[in-house]
């Protein structure tokens, strides 16, 4: 329309200029206000939980796997740091011979700490064992007389501030520094993360666990002894399981060896074992047992062979209760042999 | 010389201005402060105050706790049961107020038994007005049924106000919530409150009827009228609502009607054969012993009806009624 | 520079940063993603907001304590707030100036005039107060439905932005879906279209915001007025008046919007912004006629207590009303909710949605769950909506209130309502055919939904036997579908109660058994032998039901559901209870 501009007082700009700083700060404050977030308030990071992963991203190794275990509401403030059977001793010191002769191949391991709360971290071990076995033996010889189950997974148990579990091939440790809620959930954020993308062999199983029978067996209670089990050199890869008969505690062992001459042989040189430091064969009136319990200073030992098993019952205060039980088990592996054998 | 004027006026009214939007300013900052809410709401608020029913026990006076009267004509029985006892006077003083919960669940008609009957509640307030010279008899429920016809039906809507007794039927605003010590399921419940805040004794007063799921309906499940809410999920665990029932309620007395029994099919019987004569009225201070007593006339035991038991190991009452050695008498 | 200059670069700021709050609300720590981005904060500055919840609720909730900022700087400079800050004010703005920007001014200064339909707005505003402030009849918060800053919100997130995102996916991975959003949308545009009318429509006739502001700046210390009285009358300074508040003469400082075109337009420099009053005169009173008021008094007062004879709050409840996780009762929830849609913007799983009238009339546009739509129901492990609701109708639970764990272990999981089978429409228990499609989707430990094995006969399951070895039965029957019994859920017995055997395959005539668990014995030729179905039968444990609708969601009988959640055992309401506690 051809206006002449109208002149602009001084006034009308001095305001007009304040105002726009104005608009400048809470452009500023906003942008700052943003970077102050906690995702945990959410839940779970649902944003990526929603996204799909591609097959690719799947499979990852154990290094990418870690890194991206950080949980919610918490930062890495260190690399990922990396032993083998040389340096273990560095990390863990004395408990590294336990690995070292379980067949440890690498321990990864990592911190997480609170990003609001400085005291609460966790540390995360992640024990590569090289085989399923070996992990589960780790993981049963240390397990804690406190411990919890930690549903749904079988091989996972929870103290007041630590996770212990197994997966695939893995023995991983999730330690806290105190015991809290958020600290746990924060773990499990990490358990599930792990389960999820740190690949492992499906198919590994420890056939052994389901020959125990189960009555009055103590859940959680096996343990895998790789050597030296009950200080005798020859027994190795030894399965024990506690038993609750009425009142008393019963330890039975088994072990499966690679045929019935090596069960047998096994058998045989325990017994002998026995004697020679100082057991007494003893009667009893039951038929299978015959010639295979013994007296060790007050505390009954039974041992036989049966297939390719070597099994019996360890330091038991009460020999019938050791018959008993031994009965059960020779029992139940005499099925498992003859249905294997209509197999 | 105008503009200075003009200047001085300006200058005026702005500062008016200036005050008014000041004050308003700090109006504002005081309703901001006075309705501060530095948490937002709390889950499950319990921002209801809790009432509590008044106990309206009077001190037990020994041999005088429960009178068992023989006898057809209610109004007799009941007239001898409360002589038995020290009279209505022992109990309701010169200008007190009474409230009086009959059974009224049911929009039934009085000869099948299932509600408390019309000569019943009639006599007992005229009691309460003649011997007692109470100031004031309520007569009231929080009935099943619809409250109106209830009443109606039952007669006892006119047999109370024939007597000058005041109706109070059930509404939402009389209603509070309560949560009963030491209670498992009454916690933050609605009861039927207001009728009974400001009486000074409360006298309840039920037939005997047999009941499907409780195994028996006398004067301690006569209270469940007292709840208000869902009240029927507490079906689930009937024997302990009736107990904390008992627990709650601390009433002056409590009449259990055995005239006509209600054998089979309650709480709603719905048939004359359901009754059968049992020719007996029954006055307590101890409620749990007059069911107690009271469930022998339904061929019952007191081990049939967990919730007696309950309701003794609580003390609300006891359920060996020959220790409060029961007056026994009859009238032709 | 100009004030105005400055004024519209207030607008493209707070318009942006408005869109740019929509766009960023999703749950993620992304930067274009929720992180710390204060996202309610147009609606906590709205003073509406607030006092609409002091009146409903006799609280002020602390975030709402920005309203106290504008409400001062209202009172102080007058409704700055419509034309530097409203978002929607800012599009009807611009929808205004681009539809009239042809016409010559005389027009415009016509379709700039004062109205008195503008008093229309405050009688609005009179009806919701009223509506909110009257416990007895019951206080109900209905003000969002017109109060332009939750409008804004839920017509941005609920429509624009799933329609804008729809081809780039940036602020969910797939698109969302919002129910009867036509209905937000129809309500948006007319609002937008009406600019087309008369400039600024909603702002002058409808905003109850508006109003508000219109009714506390009457003690403004600055004002827009004239400043001298020689005034040619041209009424330029009216041709952009964006509040029809008549600058030129009797200026209505209740309808100002302090937009300064006026000031801007007039090149004598009659206009400023001052302490004291126009010299041409100012009105500051509304034009509210006692007749209007006392009617939008009855109006509000009585719409309460109508509306509540449906009894919607009392035994009528409507059953498919789920709320979301952290949701009050029902009654103090409708006296917080003002229909922003922010919980349903911010919902990862898009099952959050705006409802509709068959729960109620107040049930409009409040969160409802609708579990066919989205994701997965209610994900287990997430809180996301009550951290985003303004006026915590949805409270800002933390996890371990949800799910009932750690000091909230005594108290149990937060229940939405339960779910219940319809088991007519269910494919094992009607359909003969295995599913447990619920039961393995059911998210909480141990699970809600449990299954009971029951076998039974398929049909035309009895065969007769022609030739029968242990590992096949030759049938007389030659027309068996081939491998339909190959599932591996299909068994063979002789005669019920027998040992079954597993079927692992067929042909038209013949029936391949499990070489693991042969037949006891061999049937005879001409003997039957019944084909069952094995079937896992599911069943919902109540006291686990959390009703988080992840099995509605997953279940297979996709029209109807077999499985739904109905709104029954939700623990916000201790009068819909399913079970008896303790």
């Amino acid at each position: 329309m051809g206006l002449v501009r109208r002149r602009v007082r001084r006034p009308e700009s001095a305001i007009s200029f304040c105002l726009m700083a104005v608009l400048v700060f809470t452009g500023l404050g906003v942008f700052i206000k943003q970077s102050d977030f906690e995702m945990a308030r959410f839940g779970v990071d649902v944003a990526t939980a929603e996204l799909p992963l591609r097959e690719s991203e799947k499979s990852k190794d154990d290094q990418t796997v870690l890194s991206s275990t950080v949980p919610m509401g918490f930062q890495s403030p260190s690399k990922i740091e990396i032993y083998n059977t040389e340096n273990l001793y560095e990390k863990i010191n004395g408990k590294a011979p336990l690995y070292t002769e379980s067949g440890f191949e690498k321990l990864s391991t990592q911190r997480f700490v609170n990003t609001t709360d400085e005291s609460l971290w966790a540390e995360l071990y992640v024990y590569d064992m090289g085989t399923v076995k070996n992990a589960f033996s780790v993981y049963s010889v240390q397990r804690r007389a406190e411990a919890e189950p930690f549903p749904p997974m079988r091989f996972a148990y929870k103290t007041s501030n630590a996770l212990y579990f197994v997966h695939g091939k893995y023995y991983i440790e999730l330690v806290g520094s105190a015991e809290s809620d958020e600290l746990f959930r924060a773990m499990a954020e990490v358990t599930r993360k792990i389960r999820a993308n740190l690949t492992v062999d499906p198919d590994a199983e420890i056939a052994e666990l389901a020959l125990f029978p189960q009555e009055d067996f103590v859940s959680g209670s096996i343990k895998l002894y790789l050597v030296n089990a009950f200080g005798f050199e020859g027994l190795t890869d030894i399965f024990t399981a506690r038993y609750k008969l009425g009142d008393e505690t019963v330890a039975a062992f088994l072990s499966r060896r690679s045929n019935a001459q090596d069960a047998q042989a096994v058998a045989k040189s325990y017994y002998e074992f026995l004697i020679n430091n100082g057991a007494t064969p003893k009667q009893t009136a039951k038929k299978i047992l015959e010639g295979k319990i013994v007296d060790f200073y007050g505390t009954t030992e039974i041992v036989f062979a049966i297939g390719p098993f070597v099994a019996g019952i360890h330091e038991a205060e009460n020999q019938q209760a050791a018959e008993q039980l031994a009965e059960r088990l020779f029992n139940k592996l005499r099925e498992v042999l003859g249905s294997a054998n209509n197999e | 010389m105008n503009e200075q004027i003009d200047k001085e006026l300006d200058r005026r009214q702005f500062l008016t201005r200036a005050g008014k939007a000041g004050i308003a300013i700090a109006a504002t900052g005081a309703v901001s402060y006075l309705f501060y809410d530095a948490t937002g709401p709390q889950p499950r608020s319990k921002t209801e105050e809790l009432v509590t029913l008044p106990d309206f026990s009077v001190p037990q006076t020994a041999g005088q706790t429960m009178s068992i009267v023989k006898g057809y004509d209610r109004v007799k029985t009941v007239d001898k049961a409360m002589e038995l006892l020290g009279g209505i006077e022992r109990f309701v003083k010169p200008g007190e107020t009474v409230a009086i919960k009959p059974n009224v669940a049911f929009a039934s008609p009085p000869m099948l038994g299932a509600t408390t009957r019309p000569e019943l509640v009639a006599e007992v307030v005229r009691l309460c007005y003649s011997r007692g010279r109470a100031k004031q008899v309520y007569v009231t429920d929080n009935p099943i049924n619809d409250p109106a016809s209830c009443f109606r039906l039952s007669g006892i809507g006119k047999a109370a106000s024939r007597t000058g007794a005041k109706v109070i039927l059930p509404k939402d605003n009389l209603f509070g919530h309560t949560t009963l010590t030491g209670g498992k399921l009454i916690r933050n419940w609605p009861i039927f409150f207001e009728p009974f805040k400001k009486v000074h004794k409360l006298i309840g007063i039920a037939p005997i009827k047999h009941h499907h799921r409780s195994g028996a309906s006398m004067t301690m499940k006569n209270w469940y009228g007292l709840l208000g809410g869902r009240r029927n999920i507490f079906h689930q665990d009937i024997n302990t609502i009736i107990c904390e029932l008992a627990m709650m309620v601390k009433p002056t007395l409590v009449i259990l009607d055995g005239t006509q029994v209600m054998m089979t099919n309650g709480p709603t019987g719905g048939s004359i054969s359901d009754l059968r004569r049992a020719d007996t009225l029954i006055a307590s201070c101890d409620m749990v012993a007059a069911d107690s007593y009271g469930c022998s006339l339904l061929d019952l035991k007191v081990a049939d009806l967990p919730y007696l038991t309950k309701a003794d190991r609580a003390g609300a009452g006891t359920t060996n009624y020959e220790s409060l050695k029961p007056i026994l008498a009859t009238v032709s | 520079m100009r004030i105005v200059q400055t004024r519209r670069i207030s607008q493209v700021f707070f318009f942006s940063l408005f869109a740019w709050f929509c766009i960023v609300s999703t749950v993620g720590d992304k930067l274009w993603q929720l992180r710390g981005w204060p996202v309610n904060w147009f609606l906590q500055l709205d003073p509406l907001v607030a006092i609409g919840t002091i009146l409903t609720t006799h609280s002020l909730y602390w975030p709402l304590l920005w309203a106290l900022v504008v409400v001062s700087l209202t009172i102080i400079f007058g409704r700055f707030f419509c034309s530097w800050v409203c978002p929607f004010g800012s599009i009807h703005h611009f929808v205004g100036f681009l539809g009239n920007r042809k016409k010559k001014a005389a027009q415009k200064v016509q379709l700039n005039k004062y109205r008195k339909a503008q008093c229309v707005k405050y009688l609005v505003l009179i009806v919701f107060l009223f509506m909110a402030a009257f416990p007895s009849v019951g206080a109900t918060l209905q003000t969002g439905l017109l109060d332009p800053i939750p409008l804004v919100t839920r017509s941005f997130n609920l429509v624009l932005l799933p329609i804008a995102d729809r081809s780039v996916n940036v602020t969910s991975v797939a698109g969302r879906f919002y129910e009867s959003a036509w209905l937000i949308y129809a309500m948006f545009l007319t609002a937008v279209l009406l600019n087309l009318v008369i400039p600024r429509f909603y702002c002058r006739f409808i905003c109850p915001l508006g109003a508000l502001f219109g009714v506390i700046d009457r003690f403004a210390l600055w004002r827009i007025g004239k400043n001298q009285n020689e005034c040619v009358n041209c009424r330029l300074c009216e041709k952009s008046c964006e509040g029809g508040c008549e600058p030129a003469g009797n200026i209505r400082i209740s309808e100002c919007v302090l937009c300064f075109n006026c000031l801007d337009d007039c090149k004598h420099e009659l206009i400023s912004y001052q302490t004291r009053p126009s010299l041409a005169g100012e009105e500051t009173d509304t034009d509210i006629s006692r007749r209007g008021f006392v009617l939008s008094l009855a109006s509000g007062i009585l719409a309460v207590p109508v509306v509540r004879l449906s009894n919607k709050l009392g035994s009528n409840w409507y059953h498919r009303v789920i709320r979301p996780p952290g949701a009050l009762a029902e009654e103090q929830f409708l006296q917080r909710c003002i229909k922003c849609g922010q919980c349903m913007r911010v919902c990862p799983t898009n099952v959050i949605q705006p409802g509709g009238i068959d729960g109620g009339l107040e049930n409009l546009w409040t969160p409802v769950l609708n579990n066919r739509i989205g994701s997965s129901g209610c994900q287990l492990n997430c809180v996301a909506c009550g951290q985003v609701c303004p006026t915590s109708a949805l409270r800002p639970i933390k996890l371990s209130e949800k799910l009932g764990i750690g000091e909230f272990a005594k108290i149990g999981p937060i229940k939405l309502g339960t779910a219940f089978l319809d088991r007519p429409r269910c494919l094992p228990w009607a359909m003969d055919r295995p599913c447990i499609v619920c039961e393995e989707n059911c998210p909480v430990s141990p699970k809600a939904i449990y299954t009971q094995e029951c076998f039974n006969t398929v049909r035309d399951g009895i065969l007769t036997v022609k030739k029968a070895t242990n590992e096949t039965i030759e049938t007389v029957e030659d027309n068996l579908p081939l491998d339909k019994f190959a599932t591996g859920d299909y068994y063979c017995v002789i005669e019920e109660g027998d040992e079954r055997t597993k079927i692992v395959g067929n042909t038209a005539n013949s029936i391949e058994i499990s070489p693991s668990r042969q037949l006891e014995e061999i049937p005879a030729a001409g003997s039957k032998i019944q084909v069952q179905v094995r079937l896992q039968r599911p069943h919902i444990d109540i006291e686990k039901c959390i009703g988080c609708g992840v099995c509605e969601h997953e279940c297979p009988v996709s029209g109807k559901k077999a499985v739904r959640v109905s709104a029954e055992g939700e623990t916000r309401s201790t009068d819909r209870t399913l079970l008896l506690k303790g």
